[in-house]
């Protein structure tokens, strides 16, 4: 396949230059940022909800359970703090293909000369980097109201994170695929969240088969290194490579799903209908 | 368009004032079509429900030309354009812009491409007017800094640089029309594609855009395919018409070809000798369809075709008659549309 963005400056007296990938990363990035910084009812909105559901699970779960939650709740904010992750990731990447059907923008990005891979992965990269900082104020004050402390090496954390919250991306983009096809289902996917519940809390390490799943191997491996302090470059090779191999196959799952949804609904004629 | 409507339409195409690119570049007709379109084909659907929503449309649309797309609604012009653009995909036939196929080689064809379809935003409410051209000159392939005097000059000849730093969504429904043409125009694509442009524009809006486009159009060398239901904005800018029904082309020439087609309606006669007397005899023998009556002269508006007007012209020369002006009343586009498409709207 060509990539047709050198063919066009020729055609035009004003000099135009060529944007390259790098320019592409920056206006989707920039983009993020903007509404971000400009609108930030939503991520407030996001932060107060997480903190305050957490609240609820630490302070009636201690009433009800006492000293054993106390014994767990490392682990507990460790788990609290990849669902949030998870949560942000799957839901903004894939209400956010359903708002692009809805403006009509969804189109353009289709009809880039990039091609609709790049601009998705990078529209996925900045959801991600959005989650990040409001998973970690989530994280602070979940650390500031239960008087924990965790190990936060920031490489380790925010690779193997990173790494596991890539998989979620993956399911949200199916999800984006299947709202692309049939419209009005985002409550029903939104459904799914809880889900990751059950994967962040599968026993990935005693399990085997489980640590292919979505999310289980990285929450395992995060749990470590928060709790223990299990630096990123001290966890066995093929567990990371485990984790790895999870990630890049189901962003790649996810997005031949959506490639796939798109097609049929090109096949369908209701590509932006909404 | 079909093998028939080919054969109907060839001695009219022929008329056709050349583009700027087909005049310049007649020897090189590859290099002066910006959109070729072959055979497309599209059924929604399957079994006794299914619908065909286009049926052997073939086209050639010259670069630099501004075509408009005009049927009835359900005649296929918006399957039409999106299967040019690659989004919907037909069941047979090719495209190919600027000799890019849309369907195997999508990134290099749609270099060239964008597009402001109907009903939809088409850019970001949230962010302002001039990132919004900022973002998508990016998305379509152009690096934003090389063309910001371009987009200082766009802004500007859409009345929108006061507004530039505006979120979209503070706009009225006028200017955000108007943000979307300028972002769709933001990027270096050469081939664009305009549904329903001024739909929700007020009058003055609607001349200012189709005055702007008309300059840009000239000034880029635009290849521009233009869907509407305003007549006016067809006949203000567009070069050619191509009509569709039923999923077919109908009818595909020059407006004034289209309406040169149709025998002239009618004709005004304006005199200070109509009296009541010769009123009412003049309706008794001939479609009077209007009179008008300007203080000392009184304007008639007779319905008749050409024979007809011999007629009427000895009928008034034996009652003596004094022609002050006549003129002749000639379909225009939403005429020849009605009579093209059956009347349906």
């Amino acid at each position: 396949m060509t990539d047709g963005r050198a063919n066009l400056t020729a055609t035009h007296p004003d000099a135009s230059r060529p944007a390259g990938y790098a320019q592409l990363a920056k206006a989707v990035l920039y983009r993020e940022y903007l509404v971000f910084v400009r609108y930030p009812a939503n991520a407030i909105g996001g932060i107060v909800i997480s903190v305050f559901f957490f609240g609820l699970l630490f302070y009636g779960g201690r009433m009800l359970a006492g000293r054993a939650l106390t014994d767990s709740i490392e682990g507990i904010i460790v788990g609290y703090f990849l669902w949030t992750l998870s949560v942000g990731a799957y839901s903004s990447i894939s209400n956010d293909i359903g708002s692009e059907v809805q403006w009509g923008t969804l189109e353009r990005h289709v009809m880039t000369p990039f091609g609709f891979a790049p601009v998705a992965f990078l529209k996925g990269v900045a959801k991600v980097v959005r989650t990040f900082i409001t998973s970690a104020v989530v994280l602070a004050v979940m650390l500031l109201v239960t008087g924990t402390t965790l190990q936060l090496n920031v490489l380790t954390v925010v690779v193997i994170a990173g790494l596991s919250i890539a998989s979620v991306l993956g399911l949200g983009f199916a999800a984006g695929g299947v709202t692309v096809l049939y419209k009005r289902v985002g409550n029903w996917l939104n459904l799914l969240q809880f889900g990751f519940i059950v994967l962040i809390s599968a026993p990935a390490f005693d399990v085997g088969w489980l640590r292919f799943l979505p999310l289980a191997q990285g929450s395992a491996l995060l749990q470590r290194a928060m709790i223990d302090g299990t630096r990123l470059w001290e966890f066995p090779i093929p567990d990371l490579a485990i984790l790895a191999g999870v990630a890049v196959g189901y962003v790649l799952l996810g997005y031949l799903v959506f490639q796939y949804a798109t097609r049929r609904a090109r096949r369908l004629g209701v590509l932006g209908d909404y | 368009m079909t093998q028939q409507g080919k054969c109907e339409e060839q001695g009219k195409r022929e008329e056709r004032p050349p583009t700027v690119e087909s005049a310049s570049e007649s020897a090189d007709d590859e290099s002066s079509v910006a959109i070729a379109v072959e055979g497309l084909r599209k059924r929604f659907g399957s079994g006794p429900d299914a619908v065909t929503a286009v049926e052997d449309v073939s086209l050639e649309i010259e670069a630099g030309s501004v075509v408009g797309l005009l049927g009835p609604n359900g005649a296929g012009k918006t399957t039409t354009i999106k299967s040019i653009l690659g989004m919907v995909l037909p069941d047979e036939g090719s495209v190919r812009i600027h000799g890019e196929d849309v369907y195997e080689n999508p990134r290099a064809a749609y270099a060239h491409v964008d597009a402001m379809l109907e009903g939809a935003r088409n850019d970001y409410w949230r962010l302002t007017v001039r990132e919004n051209l900022r973002y998508f000159a990016t998305i379509g392939g152009v690096d934003p800094d090389s063309v910001a005097d371009r987009h200082a000059t766009l802004l500007d000849k859409l009345d929108l640089a006061e507004k530039a730093d505006e979120p979209v969504r503070s706009l009225s429904r006028g200017m955000k029309q108007k943000v979307s043409l300028a972002s769709v125009l933001a990027s270096d694509a050469d081939v664009v594609f305009l549904d329903e442009p001024t739909l929700g524009l007020d009058v003055e809006s609607s001349l200012t855009l189709r005055r702007e486009l008309r300059r840009i159009v000239a000034e880029r060398n635009l290849t521009v395919v233009v869907s509407s239901h305003d007549m006016d904005v067809i006949e203000d800018v567009c070069d050619r018409v191509v009509i569709m029904r039923d999923g077919r082309v109908i009818a595909d020439d020059t407006v004034s070809a289209l309406r040169g087609r149709f025998d002239a309606q009618g004709y005004r006669i304006t005199s200070p000798d109509f009296d009541a007397d010769l009123l009412a005899e003049l309706r008794d023998r001939f479609e009077v369809a209007d009179v008008e009556y300007l203080g000392e002269q009184t304007r008639v508006e007779v319905a008749t075709d050409s024979d007809g007007f011999y007629a009427l012209m000895d009928y008034l020369r034996r009652h003596d008659v004094t022609l002050d002006a006549v003129e002749t009343v000639e379909a225009d586009l939403e005429d020849v549309f009605v009579e093209l498409t059956g009347g349906e709207a």
